[in-house]
């Protein structure tokens, strides 16, 4: 066989890619490009920063952002923290942890909306939980829980959508550990807490960043939970640049680009941040 | 009398139904090695992981310089493990690996480093500190598990096969270290080898085991001299066991007469035979080459020499017995016999050398 | 000892197991029993406060529901942007997963990290500028605007199932029909498509999930006139919340999927056990 150069592989790797990178760049440079006023759909084109200059000097706009960054944090964060001690109980089979980890997993197989709906349905005036309140006796009428003002019924659901998914995420590696390894670490003196830290946090690290760079970058982009459970003063970013694209008659496309950069910013740097940040504590602490 | 450094009394364990420990009992005085022999899956790695604490036992206990170890934990054991697996910190490099133990027990930054320097040197790794176990040999490897097993110094050192993947020189090498180490700290060893000759040569103490039970254990000599039964002939270097009949007893001599293979035999024996047909061995290296004519040694049979292996110091030989049945013995010559293939040779076996097993044959 | 350990053992396993079912009826199986009932209300005896359970169960919001909304257009409009999609994208991932699962060239690791960067995208960022681009391209139909949105998100899904796949058609079993003269079909029958059939089911079940599920770019896309499952839902949790209605398509939206879902599982678990339990 000859060690020539073949262009087979890159060929068949053209109808799968191309459209992904063609799309991806497409989009990204749409919007990039409107944001900075090319490619208008009414009025002339060319170059200004007038759409970013309205935009970030809006206190509206400075709120989603701080919003949805926040909720970012907190899903992230409580997910991977509530699915890694989890994946950890069920790293060595034993009778029912097969279904106790597909009872986990379920979530993952309803739909971000339907979740939504069960939370809302299930906290509402009329809900369940009302229901139980007042019969045991711990509220005299039922209490309004819905779109609470701190958000507190959006971060539950994307923990209850998300805690799923790092858990998926979390459980190959956490098996993987070996436990001979765990043994050795005990042997060596290590208590439970020196092992996490010393050996299965170190050795997940990778997995650990990905569910959070992963749910960070999901919550931040957020738009059904928040305009079904969030609270009704606030808006999520993407809520906001979905108004402001459909408000703005005027320049609604080009300040909607200006926003859609700045998520796609927040979700780059700010899970970026999240992961290096975890990594650095790890490290301080580790050895 | 001060209590044993180490006691294990009726240790049982099973994983769900399967016994891989019955009733074992041993103990080992401060500063002795104790080899654990036996086949493959006979529970030998079980043991150890039950002294370490890894394993809880079904019923019996485990002490460690008198206290009893039931419920404590792998951490707070005075016990380090040398895993067969090696089980080594694939995100540590090797001087973290080494060091691993020694950062629990908060020894100072400076203090940490010369231990793992040392112990470094005495298995022959200070050039490979800095890298990560991924990237070393499975004898460095090895070696870096055993080193970091030593490095914390604790009163138990539990080897399990600790130079299985090294060469015959470097083996030499470690072995002696850890015997050094050893007389250096004081530890107790509790050594999990397949190599019988290594038992034999390091072991102040040898236990056979087999299916999870003890069969024998005592010191080198007397393991290898009064074996038990055919399995613990076998398993202890090389034996000739054939069955013979106990024909008679002379008390003012103290020999026992025997039928054997080799026809009759008279057998000098500390313990009397259990059984009228009875199993009895002896090893290659106490049969004498009689030369042609010589008739003054006892025990004498006259063989043909089936097949001859040159080892250096020692010549291999099988040699069958003649007539309807053949028997073929093993023997050890030292240096070089020109003895040839389809040769007739005459041996003699002192009395002695031959040994009663315990064990009847039908 | 022995009790010792067995109650420790009870302690270990059996607790948390109960802990677990006990949280799981809460946030999952009693907020759906929840929804069956709310979707079973008769319109005609509302269910109010200070009432427990609704006065009367019927299935008649249901057939309200199918007869009066527009859940009928907005079902077969989902299913078959679902069939479109879900074959579109598996016969584009094809060749790319091959290339991915069997072949080594310089350049494999990252171009399989660039497949991956829809997964970065905020949803809504891409179909808002995705809608821009149609617009601009002048794509009016709603349906071929969305199946190619769809198409292009869900790539990355089908391309790693399916060189998960390629990458388990073993060479040897190849070499060898090669080595006793089989054609080249020959060869693709005996020792690739049996490895590689449940592999591709998922992938196509899984996608075509997926496409049901999108909501972003069929919202902003197919907003208002093209509406799928989703976005009926949205619209009746939205402004105008109407639970009951909101209950019943939770229901439609939920159940075939999961049913779905747990063969696509099965697939896969007997391609091999490592794909779901792997690298995830
Ligand atoms: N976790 C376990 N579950 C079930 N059976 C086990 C387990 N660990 C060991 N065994 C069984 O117990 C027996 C003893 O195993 P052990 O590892 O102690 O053998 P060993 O003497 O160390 O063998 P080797 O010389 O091959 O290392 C074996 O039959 C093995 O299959
Ligand atoms: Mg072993």
């Amino acid at each position: 066989m000859s060690a020539s150069f073949s262009v087979r592989p890159y060929l068949l790797l053209l109808p799968g890619l191309l459209p992904i990178l063609a799309f991806m760049s497409l989009v990204i440079g749409m919007a990039l490009s409107q944001s900075v006023g090319y490619f208008n759909f009414s009025g002339d084109s060319g170059f200004s920063l007038r759409f970013w200059h309205t935009v970030l000097s809006e206190q509206q706009f400075w709120r989603a952002f701080w919003y949805s960054a926040r909720i970012a944090l907190f899903s992230s964060l409580l997910s991977v923290a509530l699915a890694y001690p989890v994946a950890l109980w069920l790293r060595r089979p034993f009778a029912g942890s097969d279904l106790v980890s597909a009872l986990i997993k379920a979530p993952i197989l309803v739909h971000g909306l339907v979740a939504a709906f069960l939370y809302v349905n299930f906290i509402s005036f009329q809900g369940f939980l009302n229901a139980a309140l007042v019969h045991l006796g711990l509220v005299a009428r039922p209490i309004r829980m819905q779109n609470d003002p701190y958000a507190i019924g959006v971060v539950i659901l994307q923990v209850w959508k998300n805690m799923p998914f790092a858990f998926l995420i979390l459980t190959g590696p956490v098996r993987a550990i070996g436990d001979d390894i765990l043994d050795a670490a005990r042997d060596l003196g290590a208590g439970a807490f020196a092992r996490l830290r010393r050996v299965i946090l170190p050795l997940t690290l990778r997995s650990l960043q990905a569910a959070l760079i992963l749910i960070f970058i999901g919550a931040a982009g957020d738009y059904s939970f928040q305009s079904v459970a969030g609270p009704t003063s606030l808006n999520s970013l993407a809520q906001y640049m979905v108004r402001i694209q459909q408000d703005n008659a005027g320049h609604g496309w080009n300040e909607a680009a200006v926003i859609a950069v700045m998520l796609m910013g927040l979700s780059l740097f700010g899970s970026a941040a999240l992961a290096a940040l975890i990594q650095f504590l790890l490290r301080r602490t580790g050895r | 009398m001060p209590p044993h450094a180490l006691t294990i009394d009726e240790a049982s364990l099973s994983f769900g139904r399967f016994q891989a420990l019955k009733s074992v009992s041993f103990a080992a005085e401060q500063g002795q090695l104790v080899t654990l022999l036996g086949p493959s899956g006979c529970g030998k790695t079980t043991l150890l992981k039950a002294i370490a604490g890894f394993l809880a036992l079904d019923s019996g206990r485990i002490e460690i310089g008198g206290h009893d170890m039931t419920g404590i934990p792998p951490e707070r054991r005075d016990t380090a493990m040398c895993f067969q697996s090696y089980a080594l910190f694939p995100h540590l490099s090797v001087s973290d690996n080494i060091g691993f133990g020694l950062r629990q027990q908060r020894i100072g930054e400076a203090e940490i480093r010369s231990r793992v320097g040392t112990v470094a040197e005495q298995v022959s790794l200070v050039a490979q500190l800095a890298k990560l176990p991924g990237q070393l040999s499975g004898g460095q490897q090895q070696r870096v598990a055993l080193a970091r097993a030593m490095a914390v110094r604790p009163g138990i050192m539990l080897f399990d096969e600790p130079l299985s993947n090294l060469d015959a020189k470097l083996r030499d090498q470690v072995r002696m270290e850890i015997r050094a180490l050893q007389r250096q700290h004081g530890f107790t060893a509790v050594y999990v080898t397949h190599d019988q000759s290594e038992a034999l040569a390091m072991s102040d103490l040898v236990v056979v085991m087999r299916a999870g039970e003890i069969e024998q254990m005592g010191r080198p000599e007397d393991i290898y001299r009064q074996p038990k039964n055919r399995f613990v002939a076998d398993f202890i270097g090389t034996a000739n066991i054939m069955p013979v009949r106990v024909i008679g007893h002379d008390a003012a001599s103290g020999l026992h007469h025997i039928e054997s293979p080799l026809g009759r035999l008279t057998v000098r024996s500390e313990i009397a035979p259990v059984a009228k047909t009875i199993f009895a061995c002896w090893r290659p290296e106490d049969a004498v080459l009689v030369a042609a004519g010589d008739e003054t040694g006892p025990n004498r049979a006259t063989l043909r020499v089936l097949s001859r292996t040159f080892l250096g110091s020692l010549c291999d030989l099988i040699v069958v017995t003649e007539g309807e049945n053949p028997v073929s013995f093993r023997i050890q010559m030292h240096g070089f016999t020109p003895i040839a293939e389809g040769e007739r040779i005459t041996l003699s076996l002192k009395p002695e050398a031959i040994r009663f097993l315990g064990e009847a044959a039908e | 000892m022995r009790r010792h350990r067995s109650a420790a053992l009870l302690v270990q396993t059996r607790l948390p197991v109960v802990l677990a079912l006990t949280v799981f009826t809460i946030v999952l199986a009693l907020p759906f029993a929840m929804a069956v009932l709310w979707s079973l209300v008769d319109p005609s005896h509302p269910w109010a406060y200070p009432a427990v359970l609704p006065p009367v169960l019927s299935f008649r919001r249901w057939i309200e529901i199918w007869t009066t909304s527009a859940l009928p257009q907005a079902l077969a409009n989902s299913y078959l942007l679902a069939a479109t999609v879900s074959v579109s994208t598996l016969l584009l991932a094809l060749p790319t997963a091959y290339a991915f699962g069997r072949l080594q060239f310089p350049g494999k690791a990252t171009a399989q990290m660039l497949t991956l960067i829809p997964l970065a995208m905020p949803g809504f960022v891409g179909a808002i500028f995705f809608s821009a681009l149609l617009v601009r391209f002048g794509v009016y139909s709603r349906f071929a605007g969305i199946a190619l949105g769809h198409t292009v998100i869900f790539l990355p899904y089908a391309i790693r199932l399916l060189s998960l796949s390629f990458a388990m058609v073993r060479q040897d079993l190849i070499d060898a029909a090669r080595d006793l003269g089989a054609s080249p079909l020959t060869v693709f029958r005996t020792a690739t498509l049996p490895v590689l059939k449940p592999g591709l089911l998922a992938a196509l079940i899984i996608v075509f999930i997926l496409s049901i599920e999108e909501f972003a770019i069929s919202y902003i896309v197919g907003a208002p006139d093209f509406t799928t499952v989703p976005t009926i839902l949205y619209s009746y949790l939205g402004y105008n919340f109407i639970r009951p209605n909101a209950a019943a398509i939770s229901l439609i939206l939920v159940v075939p999927n999961v049913l779905l879902m747990l063969i696509a599982e099965r697939l896969l678990k007997s391609a091999d056990p490592a794909t779901i339990t792997g690298k995830g």
